[in-house]
């Protein structure tokens, strides 16, 4: 490691190495697939009694470990499966702080999105019932943290009724989505005075407004994506070129284009992709003098466009003709 | 005499020249290195900063002849000028090949080639290199931009009451330099002056704002109390600079694609500055200037950004306010990594969470990529995989003594319980903290404050299932083992004597009601990569020790009530 050209040996040993991984995941793979079909599954729920048919070396362990991770998969193959055509799915864990409210009961919300042709690494909300204080007191099953729940006053009033409303515990959701104002709207808490009529919580509303949330950002970012390697693409004769685009702002809904004479512009994008307004500001580099806006730019680049995506497709057939 | 000035509210110009004499200038080198200081002389030098650092050049001769006259004008000069930038550049690029001392490079800029003054650009520039060379110089306060209720059109009522945060808003508050610039110094008040300068950061997702106040109307060079001007070399006599002394410098800044920013405690340039007591600082008039030197009046400068940077935020008919979040570090990385832009996600998904937010976490282990996407069916833990795992598991946690232990072949029965022990203290704290709170990970807060308001024990036969007062005595006790640990971590426990004295008769009655203050400090260069240590070592329980121990709530101040920290819960709302 510290001598500057690695020996023949270190070399080799990285290579093997390297193939260690391969081959592991590899039989990973393999193992998981072999479980996961069909025949396996026969096989292993009434395994054939006839001597000949009996597979050589099974034991009762071995076949009782084989059902066991012959489930596991089941079970994850159905989950997969819900992951990839739900995209909300829930889950449940436990909260490892000990003084954690409801005993640590934690309910998670995993949401999938699916951009640039690939599934993200799903964004999690997860949430407490931090409101079913007073029950769980009177219930006096409390082992352990039953008994310290009696600071929450809000719900004393009405036992029991808030039990089950849940408040957003942690999540890892980027800033860029309002998930607080969402969470306001959708899982408000309960009123503070128990006379006060507030408004009911609704989490399948809540679930599917974040996920439109995350998906359109996901997708925004996508879109200017797009615009970039159209425009990496364009011919290198064009005549004024845009050189970069880039979002300008946390939710990726403001672009900033930047032309090769040193111009530069804003587009701003709706939440759903669609161009609300274009500018382009004579740069230090323009002949126009001065700074201004420069329509003719902009109509050059958007036209009759009415989404990003056109633009897009704009670009790149410019490529093409 | 100096021309006519006449006090108004720009702000001061890049372009504003300080005497090099001023020992403002010289405090502001010195704290450098050679070698950022050279790097800095070439950056001025540079084409792109070089129309606000000029550097004092031999004025172009007439002729040839000229020569021996000019050899004579600067005969006697220690650090004469150089004819061209060429030459310039040459000579800084010489100087970082050679060895040398600190302050001849400072006497060759501050008497040689800039002897007509460096301008206030160029002094921001020479301050946020100290930034970048000590990063840690600065102790920053998150706070997060909340969007506020749109107000009615009614002035009046605007007036009486104070604007509401709109729980419900789905605004994400959006942030433009030139803009917020613009609008920060319509903020600022016509007696103060101000030198702004932004910065991109160079390695952080950061732009860096440099604010540079000085407590005069005036935003000539009169401001600064030097009267030099742009001839050569001439200089009228000085003044005192005292109104440089009281300048201060704050910094501002804004992580990318994120509705939090920022801001640095004031300080003092000059640390010899006067200080009067701090009962007259709370007046509203040194609100209103908060330009002198005590700590509650850096603390109402620091009042005045809050109040003035939302202001500058806003737009018409979208304001905003600044909340603070508690979080306060000298860790850039630990505030981003918190309170950061749109790739950060561990904002509210700290400690033993952050298994949820951590996008790189199966990717270290040599697997391809991503494995929480649904198309992948392998197992998360597949058969065949357990004598691998548990192989990783002994070779990551902490090292040396765990090599040679497993190194001697023989384990006596106790040593073999030993190891048993540890391997699941590790586990204990790999479940609690995940991957946060490594030592090495550069993301380390310096001090956490946390006050518990639990009710005290009722008595001590009676099993109180809470388990803050356990732990609270823990950390007590770790603190005599904490060197033991290579662990900087020092604990403090100080019982309030607020609740304790007045109520200690009452408390016979009504035992439930005592709740002592006990404060807790934590202190060390990475707070919560000792208490993960502390809980491998053995110290800490880590089955029993509450949540905030973990740094999972994301915060250096809190208040702990029932074992939990209140009002911010961590849930980053």
């Amino acid at each position: 490691m510290s001598s500057p050209t690695p020996s023949p040996l270190d070399i080799e040993i990285e290579s093997l190495k390297s193939k260690i991984t391969t081959l592991k995941s590899n039989l990973r793979i393999q193992t998981s697939t072999i479980l996961s079909s069909p025949s396996t599954t026969s096989l292993l729920s009434n395994p054939p009694s006839s001597s000949q048919l009996k597979p050589k070396g099974i034991t009762p362990t071995i076949l009782k470990s084989l059902r066991h991770y012959a489930s596991l998969q089941k079970a994850h193959n159905q989950q997969s499966l819900y992951r990839t055509c739900a995209t909300i799915t829930t889950f449940r864990v436990q909260d490892p702080d000990p003084n954690a409210v409801d005993g640590g009961a934690v309910l998670g919300l995993r949401i999938e999105v699916f951009a640039r042709g690939r599934f993200a690494r799903p964004y999690y909300v997860l949430m407490n019932r931090p409101f079913a204080a007073g029950s769980r007191k009177e219930n006096g099953k409390g082992t352990g943290n039953g008994g310290k729940e009696n600071g929450k006053e809000k719900s004393r009033g009405k036992k029991g009724k808030y039990a089950n409303w849940l408040r957003v515990h942690r999540h890892t959701i980027p800033p860029c989505v309002p998930l607080s104002g969402l969470a306001a709207r959708y899982l408000p808490a309960p009123p503070a005075r128990p006379d006060e009529q507030g408004r009911e919580q609704d989490l399948v509303k809540f679930a599917r407004r974040l996920r439109r949330e995350l998906v359109r950002y996901h997708h925004r970012l996508a879109t200017i994506t797009d615009l970039r390697k159209a425009i990496l693409a364009e011919a290198e004769s064009e005549t004024n070129k845009i050189q970069n685009v880039t979002p300008a702002d946390a939710e990726a809904k403001q672009i900033t284009i930047e032309w090769e004479d040193g111009q530069t512009g804003r587009l701003v994008m709706g939440d759903d992709g669609e161009i609300v307004q274009v500018v382009a500001l004579n740069g230090s580099g323009g002949q126009g003098g001065g700074s201004g806006r420069d329509r003719e730019v902009v109509r050059e680049l958007v036209g009759q466009a009415k989404r990003v995506e056109d633009v897009v497709r704009r670009l790149r057939s410019g490529t093409k003709g | 005499m100096a021309p006519i000035s006449i006090p108004t509210t720009a702000r001061l110009p890049s372009s504003l020249r300080v005497d090099p004499s001023n020992p403002a200038v010289f405090k502001i080198l010195n704290r450098l290195s050679r070698a950022s200081l050279l790097t800095l002389a070439l950056d001025w030098l540079d084409e792109r900063n070089l129309a606000l650092a000029a550097p004092y050049l031999r004025p172009p001769s007439s002729s040839e002849y000229d020569d021996e006259e000019d050899e004579d004008e600067y005969a006697d000069d220690f650090n004469p000028p150089l004819r061209s930038l060429d030459a310039l550049q040459e000579l800084y690029t010489s100087l970082q090949s050679r060895k040398g001392s600190k302050r001849e490079v400072i006497d060759r800029i501050i008497e040689g080639d800039w002897r007509h003054g460096l301008t206030l650009y160029q002094l921001a520039m020479a301050d946020i290199q100290y930034l970048y060379d000590h990063p840690t110089s600065q102790k920053w306060a998150a706070y997060r931009i909340m969007p506020l209720k749109p107000v009615s059109t009614n002035d009046e009522e605007e007036e009486q009451q104070p604007p509401e945060i709109d729980q419900e808003s789905l605004v994400i508050p959006r942030f433009h330099p030139s803009t917020f610039l613009k609008n920060l110094q319509a903020q600022v008040p016509p007696d103060v002056k101000a030198h702004y300068n932004f910065d991109r950061h160079r390695t952080l997702p950061l732009s860096i704002l440099r604010i540079f106040i000085l407590d005069s109307p005036y935003n000539t060079s009169l401001g600064l109390q030097s009267g030099s001007s742009s001839s050569k070399g001439t200089r009228t006599a000085r003044k005192s600079t005292t109104t440089f002394d009281t300048s201060r410098t704050v910094y501002i800044a804004f992580p990318d694609a994120s509705p939090y920013i920022y801001i640095s405690k004031p300080q003092l340039l000059s640390g010899s500055a006067p200080t009067t007591g701090t009962g007259s600082s709370t007046t509203a008039a040194a609100k209103v200037t908060g330009i002198n030197t005590t700590a509650g009046e850096a603390k109402s400068l620091q009042h005045l950004l809050l109040v003035g940077i939302p202001a500058a935020l806003s737009r018409p008919r979208q304001r905003f306010c600044l909340k603070p979040t508690n979080l306060a570090t000298r860790n850039l990385n630990e505030l981003l990594d918190r309170r950061g832009g749109a790739n950060t996600r561990q904002g509210a998904a700290g400690g033993g969470w952050s298994i949820y937010a951590d996008e790189m976490r199966e990717k270290g282990k040599g697997k391809k990529g991503n494995r929480e996407t649904p198309l992948d069916t392998v197992l998360p833990s597949p058969p065949l995989s357990e004598e691998e795992n548990e192989a990783e598991g002994a070779g990551k946690g902490n090292g040396k003594g765990e090599g040679n232990k497993r190194a001697e072949p023989p384990l006596s029965l106790s040593a073999k319980r030993e190891e048993r022990e540890r391997k699941r203290r590790r586990l204990v704290a790999k479940a609690r903290f995940a991957d946060t709170g490594l030592v090495g990970d550069g993301k380390g807060v310096e001090r956490v404050d946390i006050i518990i308001e639990d009710e005290f024990p009722s008595s001590p036969s009676n099993q109180h299932s809470s388990s803050t007062q356990p732990s609270s005595s823990t950390s007590s006790s770790s603190s005599s083992s904490s060197s033991r640990d290579r662990d900087r971590d020092t604990e403090r426990d100080t019982p309030g004597d607020r609740g304790s004295s007045s109520s200690s008769t009452a408390e016979k009655q009504k035992q439930e009601e005592w709740r002592p203050t006990v404060k807790l400090t934590f202190h060390g260069s990475h707070v919560f990569a000792g208490i993960r240590q502390l809980v491998e070592a053995g110290i800490i329980d880590g089955e029993k020790m509450p949540g905030w121990m973990t740094g999972e709530e994301g915060v250096t101040v809190g208040k702990v009530r029932e074992g939990r920290i209140r009002g911010n819960k961590g849930s980053g709302l």
